[in-house]
């Protein structure tokens, strides 16, 4: 019996081994993402899609509804559906500071297959196409004229009546506002050395310009030039004391490489 | 007439299944880390207790999701570091071949066993240090100890997830861990078995499957994908022994994932493993009682082995099946013959391992899991030439299910049966084979 075991052993993994690149699928399997989301996303985010799983009533972030179709966190212009790649992003990252860890470690197939799933919870997704990303130019690079420029932007735009003069999250507003569920919201303190949507320079401009839907975090896309965009990275890049860790795609291009 | 008793006691145990299945009640309490980050118990295990990927992660990343709430200043308030685990259980056991004073008996009984509980205290004390401390007992005998208790450093050297360093008692990286089986009544003989004429006559008393005092140096890639562990220990229960370096014993471990966009494997997994166990054979004493740290002459227990890991299906709900295969060897000074004063002939040799299905239907909510497995010794070279080649030789058969009645974000209760087989070539009354039976049927709460 072992002997038969240990003989046949190479053949049996071989086997499968040459099986498993037998199909190919290129989108995700929605009745196996139905189990993945059983498995990690259910508690928080509801059995269907609501955000008001088992979790959801400890969280003073509340957990995504999935029923409209309405994303924080996309590439898309605001309004707009996500792209798969936006949710994949938010998959593979999570989001700094809040309960949606990093699922980098799952295999991607499952986190292509519970993002087909994810998406049957709103009929947008059946009904219309996510518009096309919105295109980031390169960033011009880290300078403390650029900061001083994008400290200018931050008062023209108003900024501070949320995130507050110091960008700690404490605007006059910042206990006043709700989300589009009605749950209050507090906004982003940006002090913290990590940004929810990504720590890469390019994850802060999109944010600008495609806006955080269903939060009061509006697009800008209409008013805000890429330039002064840029600066405003900058700036806020400038006010977390984690800069120099946590933001490497900026800090290649400032040659100090220091907090500013 | 045999068959007969074996159908009745089969058919008590399945009423008394149903019993248990229709009126037991969820438990209602919290698990340390399923509070904390609200997430189910099936986030982390496979099919609990065996870690899935994300729970190898989370753990060797020393108990973090590293997106800012970890610690203890940053956790919610209400996070407290401490989860209960217990299975209250029946269990039947029958042994054959057993001498007694009215002659060679076969010996079976059952009843509701004496649990015991672990109490699992686990968490991150500041960035970047974990800790786990597991009290454990607290059974009828009164007895309590300390079955793991460490301090795990990680990212070491900078940012860098090649260099995590664990201190304490600890269960070194086994290829399928002895602490986190899939069934609860039979451990992995591979892990346990010494070879010895008479059975059982082996100085050493070293578990592989035990929890070892030293230091663990365990290092990875970011996805935990490719990953290395290395121990220094002192033997488990070795007498003269004091720390990991009067007797030092060596383990390491090798790992290497392999996953497959499209097709019916998901994913596969190889590695590589190997351990000295050293036992001091001589040591200073004091009224008889071995003084620790004199210990000397160590003799080793070795073992190397190889794994294979495929997960056939999504990874989600997948067939698991797990090949591992070891070679043995015990050194003489270990050994000695029957009359227990003679020193054995020769090291001993052996070779084992096992093959461990697990599978979770892919059914909604995935409470379902189906496992078996199959544990086999082969005696290579006896330490005395003149004992049967096969003597020792054993093969076991385990086979269960697990039914999650209710899992949440606070606890877990499962109805959880099994039935298992062990037969021991040669041991029993005049050199009879002894075979071993045991069913369970237990209700597994952690809270």
């Amino acid at each position: 019996m072992t002997n038969r075991i240990a003989h046949n052993l190479p053949a049996i993994v071989g086997l499968l081994l040459v099986m498993s690149a037998a199909s190919a699928a290129e989108t995700g399997d929605v009745k196996t993402g139905k189990l993945v989301y059983e498995r990690y996303c259910m508690s928080c985010h509801g059995d269907q899609g609501n955000g008001q799983g088992e979790a959801a009533e400890y969280m003073s972030i509340k957990p995504r509804d999935y029923r409209q179709g309405t994303y924080k966190w996309r590439s898309t212009p605001s309004g707009s559906l996500p792209l798969d790649s936006d949710l994949e992003h938010t998959l593979f990252n999570g989001l700094y500071g809040t309960y949606m860890p990093t699922w980098k470690v799952l295999d991607e197939r499952s986190r292509r297959d519970v993002i087909a799933y994810i998406k049957t919870f709103s009929p947008r997704f059946a009904a219309e196409k996510p518009q096309a990303a919105i295109v980031i130019p390169p960033d011009p690079g880290y300078s403390d004229a650029s900061v001083a420029r994008g400290a200018a932007v931050y008062v023209k735009y108003n900024c501070s009546q949320c995130h507050g003069a110091g960008g700690q999250g404490d605007g006059p507003s910042a206990h006043e506002l709700k989300d589009d569920w009605g749950n209050p919201i507090v906004p982003y303190d940006l002090t913290k050395g990590h940004v929810k949507c990504g720590d890469q320079s390019t994850d802060i401009y999109r944010v600008f310009m495609a806006g955080l839907s269903g939060t009061p975090m509006p697009t800008f896309s209409d008013s805000l030039s890429s330039a002064d965009a840029w600066d405003l990275v900058h700036f806020i890049q400038s006010l977390s004391p984690g800069y120099a860790k946590n933001f490497a795609g900026t800090v290649a291009n400032n040659p100090s490489g220091d907090k500013k | 007439m045999r068959r007969k008793g074996s159908l009745q006691v089969f058919l008590r145990f399945a009423v008394f299944a149903v019993v248990m299945f229709v009126f037991v009640s969820p438990a209602s309490a919290i698990p340390a880390f399923a509070r904390k980050y609200s997430l189910r118990c099936t986030a982390c295990h496979e099919a609990w207790p065996v870690l899935n990927d994300f729970g190898r992660a989370f753990r060797d990343n020393g108990y973090q999701l590293r997106l800012g709430r970890d610690d203890t200043v940053t956790a919610d308030p209400g996070y407290w570091p401490v989860a209960v685990h217990i299975t209250p259980t029946y269990l039947y056991t029958k042994t054959t071949n057993q001498l007694t004073d009215q002659g060679v008996k076969d010996i079976g009984s059952g009843g509701i066993a004496d649990a015991s509980i672990d109490l699992l205290m686990a968490g991150v004390l500041t960035k970047n240090i974990s800790f786990l401390v597991v009290p454990t007992g607290f059974a009828s005998d009164g007895n309590v100890h300390l079955e793991s208790y460490w301090a795990y450093f990680t990212r070491v050297i900078k940012d860098s997830d090649w260099l995590n360093i664990r201190v304490g008692q600890h269960e070194i990286d086994l290829p399928a861990s002895g602490h986190r089986t899939i069934d609860l009544t039979d451990g992995y003989l591979l892990y346990s078995y010494h070879p010895g004429v008479p059975s059982g006559s082996n100085i050493s008393a070293y578990d592989m499957g035990e929890n070892q005092r030293g230091v663990e140096f365990l290092g990875h890639d970011a996805t935990d994908l490719t990953r290395y562990s290395v121990s220094v220990f002192t033997a488990h229960d070795s007498q003269g022994s004091a720390n990991a370096w009067d007797s030092p014993s060596f383990y390491g471990h090798f790992q290497k994932y392999f996953r497959f966009k499209d097709g019916p494997v998901s994913e596969a997994e190889v590695g590589v493993f190997g351990v000295v166990a050293n036992y001091p054979t001589q040591f200073l004493t004091s009224a008889g009682t071995p003084i620790p740290g004199s210990g000397s002459n160590l003799q080793a227990s070795s073992r190397y082995g190889v794994e294979a890991n495929v997960w056939i299906g999504p990874t989600v709900a997948p067939l698991h099946l797990d090949f591992v295969y070891a070679h043995g060897m015990d050194k003489k000074g270990l050994l000695l013959t029957s009359d227990g004063v003679t020193p054995a002939d020769r090291n001993g040799t052996w070779n084992g391992g096992f093959v461990e299905a697990i599978w979770v239907p892919p059914a909604d909510l995935l409470h379902w899991t189906l496992f078996g497995r199959y544990d086999f010794i082969r005696n290579q070279n006896q330490p005395e030439l003149t004992a049967a080649s096969n003597y020792n030789n054993q093969d076991q058969y385990t086979l269960g299910f697990r039914y999650t009645i209710a899992y949440s974000i606070r606890d877990e209760v499962a109805f959880h049966a099994e039935v298992s087989s062990l037969n021991v070539k040669g041991v029993g009354f005049a050199g009879l084979d002894q075979r071993t039976e045991n069913i369970m049927l237990g209700v597994d709460f952690a809270y």
